[in-house]
């Protein structure tokens, strides 16, 4: 059976708009198994650093990524259980499909009521 | 209504108050299939026919696989131009049992990518996509 963590008390919003933009995934890519500081996340775009600076930002405000400082160094990782509530969504997404499914056919095909 | 999400399967269960005859159309007409999943459909039913279906700016796309009335159909899943996860990339399988006058649907949908960032980046932006159009 699936389960639900019902306590789960982040909403998954935040982190689905963090993941709307490539740049951003991008960056998670790049952290997602080393620890990286934000200057070689940024070397590998050709964006400004003041702009991955700021998608860093979002990722972090997201719970995406974890920051660690070292010396004048912040070194960022991905945050693996944030992605949980984003799998929960997907895990609905046939049943509230199939939900609509009864929905649309039993409106269609009422029962006549039983005698 | 449940469901369960093992590996790279899902699967999905709901127990509807009408028979077969009356639920099978429901995967293979396009006026019928709107009623509950996407807004605009393209629907072949036959092996190799096409199964299409637009939700927001996402559409699915892919082929029936087998269309067995009323009972089983099987579609392939998958998005056009996604090197990842192109049109057949993952396959739907739906059966449906009578139960009485009602009927047990159960889905199952093989070769899901994992939302975990290591597997098919398209894939879950695919199903992001997905979530998007289906809760517009």
């Amino acid at each position: 059976m699936a389960e639900r963590k019902q306590s789960t008390p982040a909403a998954p919003d935040a982190v689905l708009r963090a993941l709307a933009d490539p740049h951003r995934r991008q960056i998670l890519r790049l952290v997602k198994h080393s620890e990286l500081p934000a200057g070689q996340i940024a070397a590998s775009f050709t964006l400004t650093q003041q702009a991955v600076s700021q998608h860093i930002g979002v990722l972090k405000q997201a719970g995406l990524l974890t920051e660690r400082r070292e010396g004048t160094r912040r070194l960022y990782t991905l945050r693996h259980e944030a992605l949980d509530p984003v799998r929960e969504l997907l895990s609905e997404f046939w049943p509230d499909a199939l939900s609509r499914l009864k929905k649309a056919v039993e409106t269609a095909h009422p029962r006549p009521p039983k005698r | 209504m449940t469901a369960e999400i093992r590996n790279d399967v899902i699967v999905a269960t709901e127990h509807i108050k009408a028979p077969p005859e009356v639920v099978f159309p429901y995967f293979t007409d396009p006026a019928l299939i709107v009623t509950w999943i996407g807004d605009r459909a393209e629907l072949d039913p036959q092996p190799g026919g096409v199964f299409s279906l637009g939700m927001g700016e996402t559409v699915a796309r892919g082929a029936y696989i087998t269309v067995e009335p009323p009972y089983r159909v099987v579609f392939s899943w998958g998005v056009p131009g996604d090197e990842t996860l192109p049109p057949g990339g993952s396959t739907v399988e739906v059966v449906l049992t009578p139960d009485g006058d009602d009927t047990m649907v159960v889905l199952t949908h093989r070769g899901v990518p994992s939302t975990h960032l290591d597997t098919h980046r398209a894939g879950w932006e695919h199903q992001l996509g997905l979530l998007r159009g289906a809760a517009g």
